[in-house]
């Protein structure tokens, strides 16, 4: 017999955060101290809940003093985004700096690339008087059709137009917008190495199982505090750590385009207290039909989720795949 | 204008180069997105190759799965675009 909890929306739930917030400081402690021999860490802050909890760990991990955190503004940030990140460094006093990262971008292409792709969508994008952004364009989580992306632009009168992007389009748009993560990666490992730190990375569960980072970008670094928890879990040591409630109460956002873009809107496709809870179902085996009761939900449509889940799972294996090398000798 | 078995046949060798999987598997009406043949990349691409191939232009209305699950789906999904 099998000794599983019933689902229950409350399952998900840290009984007891304290406790998980001090297992969390101990391994980080054990991990960068004594397994990677570093002196301190080293943290991209972007004023969202994620870095914001991974930044509340480490300092008590490591105590302020041995904590510098990064802002990395690049010219499509948000103000906001730096102001909360600023907030928070002077909540856990830990110094901050800022690394305005729009010169390296420009150095890359990053803006050239993207901006020439968005044109053969829409000849009339001009960016400086456009917005934009891309987005998934149907519901794919409930039918069986993967998720597929849209191209929209804002002009300055608000005035909004959108396409499904041709699949050329799309990668440019995709590769190039990578170069913001990317280069942030580096710049922190420049700052690690030059003190003799680790790299705090900053990814919560969904990120990671579901592929929501990109590969050697954000996915790049030596510890991923929160790697295991989800959404729902974060919030609650957000609650328990003393993160600013302006970061709590903030709407996640990608942070990445120059339009305004939830997380939700570009990758999820519903609220994270939603995906928490039938993510848990389906990485723990629960039946849809357990899930769908609890939930509220047909039995149907958690049967789809879960096989989104499960294709989500697949096709992103290869950004958490290290490279491959027992090409000799195996 | 092409006839719906000359569509159907476009769509089956599109289809067939495109997976990496054993093609004995994939009959007309294996649902290939159910079965993982497809992912969104797969589902993109096919788009452009329908649209470059058959001249056809996709919107948001035609994002359903009645029209994409499986090759007899594309290939009527093309014939009624194409009318």
């Amino acid at each position: 017999m099998s000794s599983k909890k019933p689902f229950s929306k409350d399952i998900i739930l840290l009984s007891d955060v304290e406790a998980v917030a001090n297992e969390i400081i101990l391994k980080l402690q054990q991990d960068v101290l004594h397994n990677l021999k570093r002196l301190g860490a080293v943290i991209g802050t972007s004023g969202g809940i994620d870095s914001s909890v991974c930044l509340a760990l480490t300092a008590n991990a490591f105590g302020p003093e041995r904590v510098l955190a990064v802002m990395m503004p690049e010219k499509d940030s948000s103000l906001e985004s730096e102001q909360l990140a600023k907030e928070l460094a002077t909540r856990f006093d830990v110094k901050a700096i800022r690394e305005d990262i729009t010169p390296a971008l420009s150095g890359f292409k990053c803006y050239e690339r993207r901006d020439e792709a968005v044109r053969r969508v829409f000849p009339e994008y001009n960016p400086k008087t456009h917005k934009m952004k891309i987005g998934i364009k149907q519901s794919g989580l409930s039918n069986n059709l993967p998720p597929i992306f849209s191209l929209t632009i804002i002009d300055s009168n608000g005035n909004t137009e959108d396409k499904i992007l041709p699949v050329n389009e799309y990668l440019q748009i995709v590769a190039a917008s990578n170069f913001k993560q990317r280069t942030r990666m580096t710049t922190l490992y420049y700052h690690a190495e030059a003190l003799h730190y680790a790299v705090i990375g900053t990814p919560n569960k969904h990120e990671q199982e579901q592929g929501f980072f990109v590969k050697y970008g954000d996915g790049g670094a030596d510890v991923m505090p929160i790697g295991n928890l989800y959404k729902t879990q974060v919030y609650q040591l957000a609650n328990f750590l003393g993160v600013p409630k302006a970061i709590i109460d903030r709407t996640p956002t990608t942070d990445t385009y120059s339009a305004e873009q939830t997380q939700e809107e570009f990758f999820f496709q519903m609220p994270f207290g939603l995906m928490d809870r039938y993510w848990y179902g389906f990485e723990n085996g629960y039946s849809p039909k357990e899930v769908a009761e609890v939930m509220g939900e047909s039995e149907q449509k958690v049967k789809a989720l879960f096989g989104n889940f499960e294709r989500k799972k697949k096709t992103t294996e290869y950004l958490r795949m290290s490279p491959i090398r027992d090409y000799y000798g195996r | 204008m092409e006839n719906d078995s000359i569509i159907k046949e476009k769509v089956k060798n599109y289809v067939l180069q495109a997976v990496y999987a054993d093609k004995e598997k994939i009959k007309d009406v294996t649902l290939i997105f159910k079965e993982g043949y497809f992912d969104s990349m797969g589902f993109m691409v096919l788009i452009s190759f329908l649209e470059e191939e058959f001249g056809i232009k996709t919107n948001d209305n035609d994002l359903l799965e009645e029209n994409f699950e499986s090759i007899n789906a594309i290939s009527d999904f093309v014939t009624r675009k194409k009318q």
